[in-house]
């Protein structure tokens, strides 16, 4: 349950490394970043905050930027858009793109234009766009077979909720000066972080079922190693009080900070479930 | 044409001869190991068995590695051998998360050697110009595929000529490794698999492998 040691390489729970150790930290960026900024702009859509969609915008470019940041020959970025045809990264990098250039004239229209056919054109691909850019990331780990943990149909879906919740705070966080449009997230959010928490418990309750590999993960968040971030971060900062909070007073000063916490969980989730990967040893000891 | 290896476990003695003839092949620096002695124990005390298992990339005829990889980096020649083209890769290590038998090095410290605080040996200065790995992009076995493309040409026949054989297989002092045509029904390779039961290493990954194993 704790680090392995080199002799025991693939001959116990071996985990991954390259996704979470050292520059491989910027993937649980990259996958936040991808969740909030699809699920922000979504959500601001629905909520009409064209503040929202800008952030949303700027926050998916920082998406790409991590995801760039991550690669030992940056230089060749531009290669990444090669592959689609069976690519996950491949096909998440052409969504960021296309989300911005959508996004960007759809922002462009309703700030100078608004109200005509093609601001509704832009904001149906942008928001198709924005999903996409909140769901290939769960795609991008859903994909790993060897990774018990995450090979689950429920993670692109977690990631997406995920996405929505984190959306929700940040825009209940820069909408409080519009005191109307935050009470309306802060509603909208309470009930969006139940859902969130019973996605959550299901995904970890599934893989406790899946397979040894995949219990020995959800093991590791839920009593091992990692459950000193899980509990107290994701769980505790992330969802448990920004609820309470959120059903007991409306103030600005709630919204903020609760706002924050659910933020800081996002991130801790995602660090998480790359954390909790492991492989199935190789060699049957047991 | 599609090559394959075969590995009799009951002739593996687990010497690490196989793992030393590949570093020196490919002059791999320290911390990279393109195959690997893995070495177990099943059972308790007083009825334990040790379990040796050689392991390297098993050239899978459906490679996830390569399905993932989103530059075309990793691909996979005609006669199956999967190898990592250096130009094209970014390094984004998804081929190294993807591989279920963890057989991918992503070369991260291109200063690591041998004797730290010492002079580079001469092997490892060699290397360094005869076979440079480039440093931030991922590194597997490719089955000497250099060996076989040039005793091909000389026009000799990988898995009995020397020459033209992967350097782990003709290093091995008991005769463990065996490697030759998978297509070819009258291969040695092929003989051996069907005789002895030869069976894929965890044939439920469901990528094909190309290397079986032989009790």
């Amino acid at each position: 349950m704790i680090g392995t040691k080199p002799y025991e390489f693939m001959i116990k729970y071996t985990p991954q490394r390259d996704w979470i150790e050292g520059h491989g930290i910027l993937i649980a960026f990259a996958l936040f970043f991808g969740g909030i900024a699809g699920g922000l702009y979504l959500v601001s859509l629905y909520f009409d905050s064209l503040l929202g969609m800008f952030i949303a915008w700027l926050l998916a470019m920082v998406t790409g930027l991590t995801d760039m940041a991550h690669l030992t020959k940056r230089a060749r970025f531009w290669r990444m858009l090669l592959k689609p045809k069976t690519s996950w990264i491949s096909r998440g990098f052409i969504v960021i793109w296309l989300f911005l250039g959508a996004a960007a004239i759809q922002l462009a229209i309703s700030f100078w234009a608004d109200g005509g056919a093609a601001e509704t054109f832009f904001k149906v691909v942008g928001g198709i766009g924005a999903f996409g850019v909140a769901v290939y990331s769960g795609f991008v780990v859903g994909y790993v077979g060897a990774i018990k943990l995450w090979n689950s149909a429920i993670i692109p879906i977690l990631f997406v909720v995920a996405g929505v919740t984190g959306g929700l705070a940040l825009l209940m966080v820069v909408s409080v000066g519009e005191t109307f449009l935050s009470w309306d997230v802060a509603i909208a959010l309470r009930w969006v972080l139940i859902a969130y928490a019973v996605c959550m418990a299901i995904y970890l309750w599934v893989a406790t079922y899946e397979s040894t590999a995949a219990r020995d993960a959800a093991m590791r968040i839920l009593r091992g190693n990692i459950a000193s971030v899980f509990w107290p971060l994701v769980v505790l900062l992330g969802i448990i009080v920004p609820i309470i909070m959120l059903f007991a007073s409306d103030s600005t000063a709630v919204f903020v900070i609760s706002g924050i916490f659910i933020i800081i969980g996002g991130v801790a989730l995602r660090y998480c479930i790359l954390k909790a990967g492991v492989y199935s040893p190789l060699v049957p000891t047991e | 044409m599609k090559w394959g290896m075969a590995i009799e476990q009951k002739r593996c003695v687990g010497c690490y001869e196989c793992v030393l003839a590949c570093k020196a092949e490919h002059f791999l620096p320290p911390e990279m190991f393109w195959n690997r002695v893995l070495i177990g124990e099943k059972g308790k005390y007083p009825s334990v068995t040790k379990l040796i298992f050689n392991v390297r990339c098993n050239q899978c005829a459906d490679p996830p590695c390569v399905k993932v990889c989103p530059t075309g980096a990793s691909q996979q020649r005609e006669d199956g051998i999967v190898w990592v083209d250096e130009d094209k890769c970014v390094g984004c290590s998804y081929c190294v998360i993807a591989c279920p038998y963890q057989m991918r090095t992503m070369y991260e410290d291109g200063n690591a050697q041998y004797f730290p605080g010492q002079e580079l040996t001469e092997h490892e200065k060699i290397g360094k110009t005869l076979y440079p790995h480039e440093v931030g992009v991922v590194q597997k076995c490719i089955f000497c595929k250099e060996r076989i493309d040039e005793g091909l040409a000389k026009g000799l026949t990988p898995g009995v000529d020397r020459d033209a054989t992967p350097a782990c297989v003709i290093s091995c002092p008991t005769k463990a490794l065996h490697f030759g045509d998978l297509d070819d029904p009258y291969s040695e390779i092929n003989r051996l698999i069907k005789e002895k039961k030869g069976e894929p290493f965890h044939p439920e990954y469901d990528t094909q492998p190309s290397i079986y194993y032989i009790d």
